[in-house]
């Protein structure tokens, strides 16, 4: 019933548009080329004033509407000063844009075709052209400047940085992100991009070792795979990245990080989360829009409030599915969670031993008990994410 | 007047080989035609079909992000195996945003919109019989076609057409392996054809674009002299010649990692814990060779609509183009400074951050220039008589459009507001807004004035003011909201995965049922421009607005050859609106005794 009173409404619509168009057509047959466009032209200008209104309406309104929804203030050390830096070039840009559609519709509407008017002939003047090459020139040197002095400071020496630097390593591969700790020995394990190290494992052994972790560098042992990026918060800390199959990006929205995740091209980004999971949830329940309930969870939005990390560079079928949790801790909080997990190699040789026990003995499913044991230490955190979600 | 008659009369006048008389067959008439006009014709039409697919297309992928959890039983109708159950697959949504991106891009906005226009204008407005060479100028639009049909039947190979995005970024699209994704199989094949195809295309059409403007221009037709069209297409043919070339190499090595085991993009590449044997190359490099091109490309697509905008604004405002040389010279800064920006697509791959530095340097610095030609068009109206037609108003249109898409670049431009802002939908907004809509309306302005120069009829008024305010709404209505989206990813399929993306479902909503509209707006639009072509009001006089320009001294029939007797001589430069007592002076008029030359 609704489609045929659809498809009526559409074809009325048609056939009115059609009929005026028809009329006018005629009209201006009648009249002759030459006829007057002027009473057309003053149709024109009031309506080009009038869309001019109903935009600056428009956008003040959706602006009301949206600016809650928009992502939460950075919590980070450099997010802030992008942020200024954008906020600087929103009122630069502000007053451009304002200014210069006012005068746009206005002298649409001033000087629209009237009978016996004449145009003024003014075809150039150096001195304006200096005005207005010299003052948007100053000003974007300005944000230049500015601009230049944030992103250099984003983006320090790595060879200078504090003593104190957390480095995690992020390998994205289609469709997932490996996240590796260097462990109790704040040391990674080297990697040996070669076909003796990446998927050699045991030939009775599923797991492949694809980042080619090279298990007779001793720093390796205690090396261990995280499901959640854990974060500490006032640390520094420094992203090694990198990609096994295609480009993939390291985005961390809440932080405005990203950083390109290249194959065969190590990549960093360094940066200093500045407020915890739990203090950016209070500081949350104080705005309105999060105190939404989320029909999914029926708690409110900022109680499962939690920083994600995301893929930014198409990388195939299921690139919006590459979704990591982010969970910014105290240092205490986090060294207890680095004790909880057991290294990707201890894990591996528990693995393999678990197999190859099953191997000699029975006919018993050997990858699944392999399985068990070395996802375990793999995603151990994943019930570390799900206790966050519900602090 | 007889075309036979017209034929003898330019032969008469003109002793060139190819003016020749020969007869015109259906064949050389209207396929393989070398006349100007015609191709003119040939690439409008081209163009408009190309328009209305890759809109089609963004339908398609605007119903999954709308409405991501229906299920449309006719997509599966259309679509077959990649709308199982009425949803659009994933490999099938990202083909999709591909193809919508390399058509618009590629086929509409630089072919349909420049291939258009200069086709037409060049000689009309430098007072010239054709196209330097009439023949590479017929070659230029075959290829351009072989070129589509080559994309079109990329749809149809059982992979499906190319869908790692239109720029085509390896490793994703440099290895031939369909389990890294669907479309990098024989679809990108036909893709990188196609291409190959179509920056012949460019080429042929560009060079002949140039030496047309510098080598045929009439006599007192001197280059300060020619319309700002001219000067603008002038500079979009440099920039085509000078850019296309490196995507051809790009695609070419690409080609050969693909199918020849070479290693230019790629290396350390493991898929399903096997280490491929592709070593020493950089994905990075590809890139750069891609934007070498990709950043002049949005000025190919934007400088030929500068040129139209500043010319109907004049004629209609009835008043001269206000800074001319300014116009010209910021149109110079744009062409050099177009080449020296194409890193900031590249922020965030891990360039070197000084060289970054650089990049933003050029690229606030080409603000200057846009910022210079948006002051005069403004300057330009003030005082004017303006009279608001549809192709005014288009132009006005643009005027606000450049503005609002302008000042975003501004944010992007500048590298450390980019890390948050790249590859989200702000920028999705932006050069929507910037080249995709404001390039639209240049082309709609263009459409709309010279219309009766193309068909000898005018167009519909009343349509052409419903397609323009529904255009103008629809399109802030579709892109200015998702400024707001900023931060949220792009060529996201759905994004319920993230509980930070996740809230614009009903903005995502609204903007798909708006591009509805929009969409059946513009096939109004194709509509008035068919019909009206056949049966619309004829034109009368051969001046219609009152211009300036040399075109409207040519007879309304079209011939070869385009002026029944000698090319009339240019006394002046092409703005002189308001002068002398006199509404407009032809370019074609010589100065009074006491006058002195603009220029």
């Amino acid at each position: 019933m609704t489609t045929i009173l659809g498809l009526i409404i559409i074809v009325c619509i048609l056939l009115v548009i059609f009929y005026v168009a028809r009329t006018v057509e005629l009209t201006k047959e009648l009249k002759g080329e030459a006829d007057d466009t002027e009473s057309a032209s003053n149709a024109q200008g009031y309506l080009m004033f009038g869309f001019l209104i109903a935009f600056f309406i428009g956008i003040a309104w959706s602006s009301v509407h949206f600016l809650p929804m928009m992502l939460p203030a950075p919590s980070s050390v450099h997010g802030i000063e992008i942020e200024k830096l954008f906020n600087m070039t929103l009122f630069f840009t502000g007053i451009v844009f304002v200014v210069t559609h006012i005068v746009l519709f206005w002298f649409v509407f001033r000087y629209r075709e009237k009978k016996g008017a004449k145009a003024y002939y003014f075809s150039h003047s150096n001195m304006l052209e200096l005005l207005w090459t010299a003052i948007p020139a100053v000003v974007m040197l300005v944000l230049v400047v500015k601009g230049l002095v944030t992103w250099l400071s984003i983006f320090p020496d790595t060879k200078t940085l504090a003593k104190d630097t957390m480095v995690i390593e992020v390998t994205a591969q289609q469709f997932k992100w490996n996240i590796r700790y260097p462990g109790v020995d704040k040391d990674f394990g080297s990697r040996k991009i070669d076909t003796a190290h990446i998927g050699i494992a045991t030939p009775d052994f599923w797991w492949k070792n694809e980042l080619g972790i090279d298990w007779s560098d001793k720093a390796s042992h205690d090396d261990f795979f995280a499901d959640t990026l854990y974060l500490v918060k006032n640390k520094p800390v420094l992203m090694k990245l990198g990609a096994l199959d295609v480009l993939h990006s390291f985005y961390l929205p809440h932080f405005r990080v990203k950083m390109d995740c290249v194959p065969g091209v190590p990549t960093t980004f360094y940066f200093i989360p500045n407020e915890t999971t739990v203090e950016k949830r209070k500081l949350l329940s104080q705005l309105p829009e999060w105190q939404k309930i989320n029909p999914l969870t029926g708690l409110q939005r900022y109680a499962t409030f939690n920083f994600e990390l995301a893929c930014a560079e198409l990388c195939g079928r299921s690139h919006y599915t590459m979704q990591k949790y982010v969970v910014v801790v105290e240092q205490a909080e986090y060294d207890e969670w680095v004790k909880a997990h057991i290294p990707i190699y201890v894990g591996i040789e528990k693995a393999k031993n678990a197999a190859s026990a099953k191997l000699n003995g029975t006919e018993m499913n050997i990858s699944n008990d392999s399985t068990m044991v070395i996802v375990d230490s793999m995603t151990k955190s994943r019930t570390d994410s799900k206790e966050v979600a519900v602090i | 007047m007889a075309t036979e008659e017209v034929v003898n009369l330019h032969a008469e006048a003109h002793h060139d080989a190819h003016d020749e008389h020969h007869a015109e067959t259906f064949l050389t008439k209207y396929i393989f035609s070398q006349d100007h006009k015609m191709i003119a014709k040939q690439f409008l039409y081209t163009g408009m079909f190309w328009a209305i697919v890759g809109a089609f297309l963004s339908l398609l992928f605007r119903l999954q992000l709308g409405w991501p959890d229906t299920a449309f039983p006719f997509l599966e109708t259309i679509l077959g195996k990649w709308a199982e159950g009425g949803k659009i697959s994933n490999d099938f949504y990202y083909a999709l945003v591909t193809m919508h991106g390399t058509i618009l891009v590629f086929f509409v906005l630089t072919a349909g919109l420049s291939g258009t226009f200069s086709n037409l204008l060049i000689p009309y407005q430098v007072g010239a019989r054709d196209m330097a060479s009439g023949f590479i100028n017929m070659l230029s639009y075959w290829f351009f076609v072989s070129s589509g049909v080559v994309m079109f039947c990329s749809f149809f190979v059982h992979t499906g057409p190319a869908s790692g995005g239109w720029t085509a970024y390896p490793p994703i699209n440099g290895m031939r392996d369909i389990a890294i994704n669907k479309g990098s199989g024989l679809g990108l094949d036909l893709w990188i054809i196609s291409m190959a195809l179509f920056i012949v295309s460019v080429l042929l059409g560009g060079l002949n674009y140039v030496a047309t403007i510098l080598n045929l221009r009439t006599k007192g037709m001197t280059m300060w002299r020619m319309p700002l069209t001219i000067w603008a297409f002038l500079f979009t043919a440099i920039l085509g010649i000078l850019s296309f070339p490196a995507l051809l190499a790009a695609v070419v090595l690409m080609s050969f990692d693909r199918l020849a085991g070479t290693s230019f993009y790629l290396s350390d590449i493991v898929v399903n814990g096997q280490l491929l044997s592709h070593h020493g190359g950089s994905p990075i490099l590809f890139q750069h060779l891609f934007w070498f091109l990709g950043h002049p490309e949005v000025y190919i697509i934007i400088v030929p609509a500068f040129g139209l905008v500043s010319e109907v604004l004049s004629v209609h405002a009835r008043k001269p183009i206000f800074g001319y040389r300014a116009m010209v010279f910021s149109l110079m800064a744009i062409t050099v400074l177009a080449f020296l920006v194409w890193a900031h697509h590249m922020f965030v791959t891990g360039m070197n951050p000084f060289a970054g530095s650089i990049f933003v340097l050029f690229t606030l610095i080409i603000a200057v220039p846009s910022a210079v030609k948006v002051f005069n068009w403004i300057t330009t109206i003030w005082r004017g008589n303006l009279r608001l037609n549809p192709a005014m108003l288009f132009a006005i249109g643009f005027v606000s459009m450049f503005i609002s898409g302008g000042l975003t670049g501004i944010f992007l431009g500048n590298s450390a507001i980019d890390i948050p802002l790249h590859d989200t939908y702000f920028i999705v907004a932006h050069f929507h807004i910037v080249m995709g809509v404001a390039a639209f309306f240049g082309m709609f302005a263009g459409v709309y004035h010279w219309f009766p120069k193309m068909f000898g009829r005018h167009m519909n008024d009343a349509i052409g003011y419903i397609h323009f305010y529904g255009t103008l709404i629809g399109a802030y209505a579709i892109f200015f909201p998702m400024h707001f989206m900023t931060g949220i990813p792009r060529r996201y399929a759905r994004f319920d995965s993230f509980e930070f993306a996740n809230n614009f479902a009903g903005l995502n909503k609204f903007i798909s049922i708006v591009a509805m509209i929009v969409f059946v707006l513009q096939l109004m639009f194709v509509i008035n421009v068919v019909y009206s072509s056949l049966r619309g009001r004829r034109m009368k006089s051969i001046n219609p607005y009152g211009a300036t320009t040399l075109e409207w001294t040519t007879p309304v029939e079209h011939f070869h050859g385009n002026w029944p007797g000698e090319i009339p001589e240019v006394h002046r430069w092409p703005y002189d609106y308001a002068i002398n007592g006199k509404e407009y002076i032809t370019q074609i008029t010589p100065l009074s005794e006491d006058e002195v030359s603009h220029s």
